[in-house]
């Protein structure tokens, strides 16, 4: 257990720490409680350890389509009671299917934590689906495929796509959205197996944070989750990625775009790593915000883009994931651009992260983290918090980690940052996906 | 043959549960109190206003500088000039480059953005709580001293124009041009998007000419939210703004939106799916009856587990993210729904559009829906005004409408004063669907057929 008062320490005028309690139940489960008592409102988090990266092979795009299920009826809630519960008791809810979890998570009026926690754990002791929900759910899920990637234009670019090009390992590589005979083929006895194999306590976390008493917080967990059985994992898969040792450019036509785009990726040094911190500050060097080397060079100075985006792991932030990753930068350009233009500006800033930063260079990358922490830790209703807890304890078994993350950056020094970016950051460590514009113009 | 045994098992499940009683939730404890955050604030003797509100624990400030004036005070052959106007502002004051300034505020652990919309612009920052004075002093250089640098022009144009083709490639964005130029004809508020000749045709001159009739303290408001010195920020509001002209008064086009039952198609070959935009002029947030329509859109279509999200989505399947809402302008209200559907189901979805509208116009709620739907809007109220972003928003909500502070201190109590009744009255007298405008966007060669569904959904009754 850690806890800490959120003083201002003795180092810098706004620090920020944050309570947190972490224990196991008999069955498993993972429990990380945080008080926030700013609104009276409490955020729940349950996580899954099942992201889309391992799901069946043959069945792309499963693990999300599992996740529109989970909202399709458990023992005491039918289909659209777990929805109407939620908002008739003043909460919203929601779900997400990410590289390597599934989440659920409500915002609740302070008082209705017990009622959030009793249908949590409902649906953690089993589904009752009907192929009638099952086929409705998949109709929404290509509805959904369809308007966020088949009907856009740069539909699915970068975030579906790069991990396809950038990546070898199956797991890693395939399309996690799904491909829509594989989202049709899928079948009721499907359903079954994935919530058996995967959908146990002792493959999961659940984060609460907000305005609520520990006591109360750990009776209702016992009492709504205790007696759920543990489950025999299966062995998890080989996830790992080979070493890059060549650079990769692949060219995408795109029907509906009418102006060209890059995206470039570099992979990843290993999670919570001494390099992978470094590569959290070179990320806010060179992308994020206008005094960032990228915005600079290819928007204020080239005027090649009117912005550029940019990050590690596109479906949610550097702290929640835990395989293989990419840093990434996509930006959308005029046709008399050529894209080695591009990356010729690019390669520019990279060379300055490999031989010449300074300590003030740093020491401004530090602020603009922790000012991003902060709200990460603070903001959107607590579910920032209860995302980093629930993560921490599923990946770390330690979600007190929480709190040292700051500590782990200002840790990082020049000499850190120029090796990092030497051997990270190195063009043959590099996947380039071009979007090559074939709609008419309008 | 395994999937059979399987649903045996399910429907000996649903059966056995059909006898045992299911478990009732567990209702949960007392409500806490909430109150609204205090708010501090004065008027300099320019005309603008500050409004400060102390929120939170975590050490973080959100400075606004919210100008009541955008896209609504461009003439029909400038649209977006105010955009160009507000990029150029951001690349300079007569003291400090845009270099200068990214680098300043990215120091206090945050940046500036200056977002132009149709009645506001937001030049704004979120930054580390001491650095709260800082932040305000950069905001009144970047507003009033810009230098508006000719160097850069040019390449912000080239933006604009990039920035314009992407988004007349999106399906949304087409409908919603053509759907609020349905219903706002001429006026400003019904023009989205400008020409490439339009943009082309801006100037450095027509640039400062806009800044200078349309920028000023009397039409300002700034507002401070979260954790930051009451004194040093209240001075250098003070000291920043004393000085800035007082300029022109505010002043909000006069407007009415058309009622029109058109019915307009834009081509989008192959494509595999309708957007579909179906709405109407409303009532405004001055009127008394605003929270009864509020109340009976999130019932209707405006949440998750509405009526019309649950038939088309959760029934049907015909769409992943239907929606309704208001969009609220000053002095013009707009309802619709908006979703993406299986091009094949375009008239399907319209039908049972039409027919949840009409029940609710037949037959009250019950009781028990209407307080479900109740208490999920006084909850999300709460989270509304449960951070700094939210706060800033609300108080600026009542500004740009002309609002008393009683449109949020009594909102929960008028949430719960709506009866079953009067949303059923609300949507005779509001929701007509033989009255809404309709923009499809999609594939035309399969819309003919879906569009005389539609004519027979007007005349259900």
């Amino acid at each position: 257990m850690y806890s800490c008062n959120p003083k201002k320490s003795d180092e810098s005028a706004s620090s920020f720490k944050v309570p947190v309690e972490y224990y196991k139940l008999k069955n498993g489960l993972k429990v990380a409680l945080s008080q926030d008592k700013t609104a009276p409102t409490v955020a729940v988090a349950v996580y899954y350890n099942i992201g889309f990266r391992i799901e069946p092979k043959d069945r792309t795009g499963f693990a999300h389509l599992f996740e529109h299920m989970m909202f399709q009826g458990s023992q005491n809630l039918g289909k659209k009671e777990f929805i109407k519960l939620v908002q008739s008791n003043g909460g919203i809810l929601n779900g997400s299917t990410r590289f390597d979890f599934t989440n659920y998570f409500e915002v609740m009026p302070a008082h209705k934590l017990e009622t959030a926690l009793w249908a949590e754990g409902d649906r953690m002791k089993g589904l009752a689906i009907t192929q009638d929900n099952l086929t409705n759910q998949q109709d929404v899920v290509k509805n959904e495929v369809k308007v966020n990637v088949l009907n856009q234009p740069y539909g699915g670019f970068p975030w579906l796509d790069m991990p396809q090009y950038a990546n070898e390992n199956w797991f890693n590589a395939h399309n996690f959205y799904g491909d829509l005979k594989d989202l049709d083929s899928a079948k009721l006895e499907d359903v079954s197996k994935f919530f058996k194999t995967y959908y146990s306590p002792n493959n999961a976390s659940i984060a609460v944070v907000g305005d609520f008493e520990i006591k109360d917080a750990k009776k209702w967990i016992e009492q709504y989750f205790g007696e759920i059985p543990k489950a025999d994992l299966p062995a998890k898969p080989d996830i790992s990625e080979p070493k890059q040792e060549k650079e990769k450019r692949f060219t995408k036509e795109d029907k509906l775009a009418e102006k060209p785009a890059i995206a470039f990726a570099y992979k990843m040094p290993e999670r919570n790593s001494p390099e992978y911190y470094a590569m959290g500050l070179i990320d806010q060097m060179l992308v994020q915000g206008q005094d960032s080397k990228l915005f600079l060079a290819l928007v204020q100075s080239k005027g090649y883009a009117g912005s550029v985006n940019g990050g590690i792991n596109y479906l949610g932030n550097m702290y929640n994931y835990s395989g293989p990753m990419v840093w990434m930068a996509d930006l959308i350009y005029d046709a008399n651009v050529s894209p080695d233009s591009i990356l010729s500006q690019v390669d520019k800033a990279v060379a300055e992260l490999q031989t010449n930063i300074t300590q003030e260079d740093l020491n401004l990358a530090v602020v603009k983290i922790r000012s991003k922490l902060y709200d990460d830790l603070g903001g959107s209703f607590g579910i920032g918090r209860a995302d980093m807890l629930a993560c921490f304890a599923l990946f770390d078994d330690d979600p007190s980690r929480i709190n040292n993350i700051e500590e782990e950056f200002k840790k990082v020094t020049p000499e850190l940052i120029q090796k990092t970016a030497q051997e990270y950051l190195r063009s043959t460590n590099r996947t380039i996906i071009i979007v090559d514009p074939k709609a008419a113009k309008q | 043959m395994k999937k059979n045994i399987l649903s045996l098992i399910l429907a000996l499940a649903i059966v056995a549960q059909a006898f045992a009683q299911k478990q009732t939730p567990p209702a949960g404890g007392t409500p806490k109190d909430f109150k609204l955050p205090a708010k501090a604030g004065k008027e300099l003797a320019n005309g603008l206003h500050s409004s400060l509100v102390q929120y939170g624990a975590l050490p973080k400030v959100d400075v606004q500088l919210i100008i009541k004036t955008g896209n609504m005070h461009c003439a029909a052959n400038e649209v977006w000039l105010a955009d160009l106007t507000c990029q150029l502002m951001k690349e300079g004051t007569t003291s400090m480059n845009f270099k200068a300034i990214s680098k300043k505020v990215a120091a206090m652990g945050g940046e500036i953005s200056i977002f132009n919309g149709m009645s506001n612009v937001n030049i704004s920052g979120s930054v580390l709580s001491e650095f709260a004075p800082e932040l305000i002093k950069v905001i009144g250089d970047i507003v009033i001293n810009p230098a508006f640098p000719a160097s850069e022009i040019e390449r912000l144009k080239s933006d604009l124009k990039r920035q314009l083709t992407v988004q007349k490639s999106v399906p949304q964005s087409q409908a919603s041009e053509k759907f609020f130029q349905t219903i706002y004809k001429d006026h400003p508020y019904g023009r989205l998007y400008p020409t490439e000749e339009m943009i082309n045709s801006y100037t450095l001159d027509k640039v400062k000419e806009f800044y200078t009739k349309n920028f000023g303290a009397k039409r300002s408001v700034i507002y401070v939210a979260g954790k930051f010195d009451d004194k040093a920020v209240a001075q250098a509001i003070d000291e920043t703004f004393g000085k800035w002209i007082a300029g022109p008064e505010v002043n909000f086009p006069a407007v009415t939106p058309v009622r029109t039952n058109e019915i307009a198609v834009i081509d989008r070959k192959d494509a595999p799916q309708t957007t579909v935009m179906l709405g109407t002029p409303t009532i405004t947030p001055k009127d008394k009856d605003v929270v009864a329509l509020q109340v009976t859109n999130s019932l209707l279509g405006g949440s998750f587990g509405s009526r019309i999200t649950s038939n088309i989505r959760e029934d049907k399947g015909y769409t992943y993210s239907p929606f309704s809402t208001i969009q609220d302008r000053r002095g013009a209200s707009v309802w619709y729904e908006q979703a993406d559907v299986t091009s094949k189901d375009t008239g399907n979805s319209l039908q049972e559009i039409a027919k949840e509208i009409r029940k609710l116009q037949n037959e009250a709620p019950s009781k028990e829906e209407l307080e479900g739907i109740q208490r999920y809007m006084a909850g999300t109220f709460v989270l509304q005004n449960s951070n700094p972003g939210g706060i800033i928003n609300q108080l600026n909500f009542l500004d740009l409408h002309g609002l008393e502070d009683s449109y949020l201190t009594d909102r929960v109590k008028n949430i719960y004063a709506v009866t079953p009744e009067k949303v059923s009255q609300m949507t005779k007298d509001h929701f007509k669907y033989e009255d809404m405008t309709l923009v499809l966007v999609g594939d035309k060669k399969l819309l003919e057929k879906q569009i005389k569904q539609h004519e027979a959904a007007k005349k259900m009754k």
